[in-house]
This record gives C-alpha cells, structure tokens and sequence, in this order.
C-alpha cells in the first residue's frame, strides 16, 4: 500500500507542467537520437547531461528530462532497424533480422506499429517490476556494510567482464581504465594530489562530464566519418500502417515473456539491453518459431527484441535506484548525474529523497504512453529524419556537446581535454572496446574505494572482513564463478573439439 | 596485431601510476589503507589483461585507409581548435568556423555548410545564452 501512496506523490511530481514538457520533449528528441545509426541511449543522455545541468533544473527534473530521452532512444532504433536494416543503436541488432523482412515485404508498417507496442508492452511490465520490488530491495539493501558494498561492486564488474561481456580481457580492462581516470584528482581521505603529474587543473579531478561527453560523442563525431551517408536506401512506408487484431494476438504472449525476460536481465548490473534482447530472440524462436518463419518477417520476431530490450532498460533502473550500483553505462551517466547534484545513491535514496526516486518513477509511466502515442501516429515524420544528412547532423552534435561542457564551468581547459579524452575513446572503439565499462568503472571507482578503506578501517586493516558475512561470500563466490565459467567451458570445448578431431584422422 | 601494441602501451601507463604512487609522500593517517592501495590494485590488474590481451590478441588488425586517416585527423584539428579558440574568438564566431569546416568534411556543399554554419551559430546562441540562460562567451569582435 505504502507503494500505491508514494507513486502517486511521484505522480505530483512528475505532472508538474515543466516535468511534463521535459519528459515530452526528452521523449521526441530520444526517438530521434535512437534512430540515427551511431547515436544510442548513452550518447543521447551523455549530450543532454551537461545541458540540465547547465540550465539549473532541479535533480527530479533533471532525471526526468534524461530517463525520457532513454526511454525514446529505446524506442527509436527499432525505426531505423527496421526501414534500414541498420539498427539505430545496438540494442536493436535482433530487430533488424525480422524487421527489414517484414519491410521488404510491404509491411513496414505493421513491423513499426508492432514493435512500438510490443516497446509499450516491455516499459510497462518493468516499471511495474521496479514499483514492486524497488522497495523491497533498497530495504534490504539498508542492512549493507562496507565490506558487503565492496563484493557487490565486485560481482557488478565481474558481470560485466564475465560471460554477459563476450570479451572479458577487454571489458574488465576498459572499466579498469574508468577507475584509474577516477583516481586523477585530490584524495578526499587525506588531501593527497594523486596521478595530476603537477597540473593545476587536473587538481580537481576530471569533471564527470568530461568524460562522458569525451567518450560519447566526440568520439561518435570521429567513428561517423567512416559511416555512409544514411536515408537513402530507407524504405518507404507503404500498405497498412497499424498490425490486425490476428497479428496482436500472435505476439502478445511473444511479448509478455520477452518482457519478463528483459526485466530480470536488466536488474543485474553489468548485463544491459543488447543482451537481453538477443536472449529473448532466440528463446523466442526456440519456443515458438514452428514453422520456420523467424528471420524471413515474423511479427513475433519484432515483438520480442522490442519488448525485451525497453524492459531491460527499464529494469536497470533497480540496482542503480537501490544500491547505487549501475546495471548498464546509461544508469552509469545518470548516476554520475546524481552525484553532480551532490545526492548519494544507494538505499537511503528512498527515504531521504522520495520525490526524485518515485518522480522519475512516475514519468518512466508517463514517458511510456507518451512514447506509445507519438511513435504510432508520427512514425512517417520520424522516418524522414532518416534523411538528415550528416553535413548538419554532426556539427550541431559538436556545438551541443561544447556548449554543454562550457556551460558547467565555462573552462577551456575542460574543452580541450573534452576532445583528447574523445581521441582516446575512439581509438579504445577501434580496438572493439566496449564503452559502456569505461564510464561504469569510472563511476563505480570512488564508491569501491571509499568501502574498501571503509571496510578495512573498522576491521584495524585485516582483510578477512571481507569475506565474513554470508552475504558477502556468496557474491564473492558468484563473481568468482561469472569470470571462470566461461573460461572452464571455453576449455573444455577446445579438449572435446580436439578429441574429434583426433578421432576423424584415425 | 593492434591489440598487442596498445597492450604494450598501456603497461607502460601501468608503470607511470606504479611509480608514481610508490613515490607519493603520504601525511600520517589513521587509516589503515592509505590513498595508494587501490590505484596500485588497479595498476596490478591492468596488468593482467594486458598481458593476457598480448598473450591472446583479438584476431585482426584496424586497417585504416589514407583518406579516412586525413579526414580524422582534420576533424580532430578542427575540434581542439574549437576548444581553444571558443572564450578567445567567442561563441558565434568560432561555431560558425567550426560548423562550416566540419560540415566540409562530411561532405556538405558550400552552400549547406554555409547555411548550416550561420543557422547553428546564431540560432543556438540565442537558445542557449539568451533564452535558457546558459551564458557562453561573445568575444572581443561582438562585445
């Protein structure tokens, strides 16, 4: 009952006409940013960070603003994935298989409306999941010591480097890296100038946005030049525009799953939408694809990634809400938004600010039927934005960006480390390190740290406190086996490769 | 290949924060784990996946054509030129430089990168600084 009170205060908060506007307009630029191929959610909240932050919007705002233009860029790269065969950001991929079939076919229309719902479908049933079960978590997570958050953290950088990642050596170090760019700065322990090499300006650390804005769209700006000109071989949207009643029936259980599926990937922290969705397309096609329809237009092919990937979304919201532990780089961004407003995530958030966390609750709602409603009818504006070129695109990209930087602490110092940090992400990107890890370590550095030397200090510095409490040994226990599970099958599968092997030459 | 080479570079970071950790002076603490513990923990595991990225590097190089490497490295002048030049030359101007240089390389004519540059550089100064209050440089030539 205590939920039902507090979400409709979030709903006050959230209906002010201010937060309205910004999770309207949050919502329209998010599908824009999400269908242009290249630019993805955290782009997106990356550009619009510094900006609420620069207008002085209040912290509820703020999240408002940036949890709509997730939201949006959720639903828009299923628009580009589908007309393109491009996805609009990647985790949209799996839209792509059934998707451009379907528009091949002269059903473009159906494919968008389709998946536009199945989008409504996935935000709904999680932001359901986040009232329920948020409270009963951040409660718990109430009972946290130090030494429990330090494991925690573990298991979420483990996650991400474990077999959600595909990568390990690369994920783990890319978030290795985050941190170390964290330690830049004063320490807040004892006062020691730690790895400035001298530089007064460094003295401070690197401003958060720097970094973001650094790694997420200067360096976009860069891996644009290789992309070809988008919008001209988008196909034009012909026939019917809205699915029949037999095709929503076919794919509402489709959707359903899919989007309790997406939910429970999207707690964990680490593992974000691209998994998920991938996950739930290929469940889907096992569990349902009976006559061989999946990948050559199936509507329930559309459904499922959709509906996966906005409930993962949505779903990420819990563990950063929560524990202050991220679950993908975009709670990592707007984290490291709460901190500009000097709150602390984690546990308390819930009490001690109820009108930011059950705000931005509330308008992940509002988002979701604002999204729903501008996507069905506009989806033929939203298409010839495909068109934009990209001669005016990314200049305006780049003006946004600066402005945003400039406007925190009107530093030039900050500009121009705003662009070597962007030189820098781009050249990780080539290298096919993964981004999100990057700023995830950064944002989880301080907060290690800090419980570590906290953990360590109530035990006079012996390290077994670490592992003492039940709790704090399953996670270890679960980190341990997320990192060598992978590595063990990875071996066993070369031994039994080569006992065939060895047997076919006999 | 590339993986390798930047494997190698990024020890060599590994040693710099090493070393200069080790050589931080520390003012006395209570604390038993000073400020140097755990970014010489992440210099440590740095290392690791180093290693393991030289031991076993990703198969494939990054292929970069001439063109694209010209391209890049204009675009990257051109930002850190708009990063310097932004509170001397003011916002106006320098975006318009900016926008009509970058436009260039993308591809734009001369008349939509003029349009574009004069539309972006006006426009968002009167958005951003006049409208939304977020005060950005003028400049001498306008102030």
């Amino acid at each position: 009952m205590d939920n039902i009170t507090n979400l409709l205060g979030g709903f006050q908060v959230a209906i002010q006409p201010l937060n309205l506007v910004l999770a309207s307009f949050g919502c329209f630029v998010g599908t824009v940013l999400g269908l242009l191929p290249g630019l993805g959610p955290i782009n997106g909240v990356a550009i619009f960070l510094p900006l609420a932050f620069a207008l002085n919007l209040p912290p509820e705002s703020a999240l408002i603003l940036l949890a709509s233009v997730y939201m949006g860029c959720e639903y828009g790269g299923r628009i580009s994935a589908i007309l393109l065969n491009v996805p609009g950001d990647a985790s949209a991929v799996m839209t792509t298989v059934d998707g451009h079939p379907l528009a091949l076919k002269g059903r473009a229309g159906v494919a968008l409306s389709i998946s536009a719902v199945s989008s409504f479908v996935g935000a709904l049933v999680s932001t359901i999941g986040i009232v329920l079960f948020a409270p009963l978590l951040s409660n718990w997570a109430l009972s946290f010591g130090p030494a429990e958050y330090f494991a925690l953290m573990v298991f979420a950088v483990a996650t991400l480097g474990g077999m959600l990642g595909g990568k390990p050596a690369k994920a783990l170090l890319g978030c290795f890296i985050g941190m170390s760019l964290a330690m830049i700065g004063i320490d807040s322990g004892t006062g020691v100038y730690r790895l400035t090499f001298g530089s007064l300006h460094l003295s401070d650390g690197i401003q958060f946005i720097v970094i973001v804005i650094g790694l997420f769209a200067i360096s976009e700006i860069l891996t644009m030049l290789e992309q070809t000109q988008a919008g001209q071989n988008a196909i034009k949207l012909s026939g019917r525009l809205l699915f029949n009643a037999k095709e929503l029936a076919s794919s509402a259980m489709t959707m359903l799953r899919s989007a309790f599926m997406g939910f429970g990937i999207g707690i964990l922290p680490g593992a974000g939408a691209t998994v998920a969705s991938a996950i739930a397309y290929t469940t889907e096609k096992r569990v349902s694809d009976t006559e061989g329809t999946f990948g050559k237009g199936d509507v329930r092919g559309v459904a499922a990634p959709e509906a996966a990937n906005n409930a993962s979304a949505c779903g990420s919201f819990i563990p950063m809400l929560t524990l202050g532990v991220p679950g993908s780089g975009t709670t990592a961004v707007m984290l490291g938004a709460l901190t500009l407003y000097n709150i602390t995530p984690g546990p308390l958030l819930f009490e001690s600010k109820p009108d930011v966390v059950w705000g931005l609750i509330a308008s992940l709602f509002i988002a979701n039927v604002l999204l729903v409603v501008m996507n069905l009818p506009l989806v033929g504006l939203f298409s010839r934005l495909l068109s934009i070129p990209n001669a005016v695109l990314v200049p305006a990209i780049a003006a946004i960006s600066f402005i945003g930087v400039y406007g925190i602490h009107s530093s030039t110092f900050d500009l121009v480390l705003m662009v070597v940090l962007g030189v820098f992400g781009y050249i990780l990107r080539k290298l096919d390190f993964p981004t999100g890890p990057i700023i995830l370590g950064f944002v989880l550095a301080e907060l290690m740290e800090r419980n570590l030397r906290r953990a360590l200090s109530i035990s006079d510095g012996e390290i077994g406190v670490l592992f003492e409490s039940p709790l704090s040994i399953a996670l270890w226990v679960m980190a341990t086996l997320i990192i060598a599970l992978p590595i063990l099958l990875r071996l066993r599968g070369r031994r039994n490769r080569n006992q065939t092997v060895s047997a076919n030459d006999i | 290949m590339s993986d390798r080479i930047f494997s190698v570079g990024w020890l060599a970071v590994c040693l710099v924060i090493a070393v200069s950790m080790w050589q931080m002076e520390v003012p006395f603490s209570y604390e038993p784990v000073g400020p140097k513990a755990f970014p010489l923990l992440l210099a440590a595991l740095m290392t690791l996946c180093c290693i393991v990225l030289i031991v076993r590097p990703d198969a494939g190089s990054i292929s970069v054509d001439s063109p694209l490497l010209a391209k890049g490295a204009m675009l990257i002048t051109v930002l850190l030129a708009y990063a310097t030049l932004f509170s001397v030359l003011g916002f106006p101007l320098s975006t318009a430089l900016m926008v009509m240089s970058v436009s260039r390389i993308f591809g734009g004519s001369w008349a939509t990168s003029t349009v574009t540059a004069a539309s972006i550089a006006v426009g968002s100064f009167l958005l951003f600084d006049r409208l939304l209050e977020v005060s950005l440089p003028l400049g001498g030539l306008f102030g």
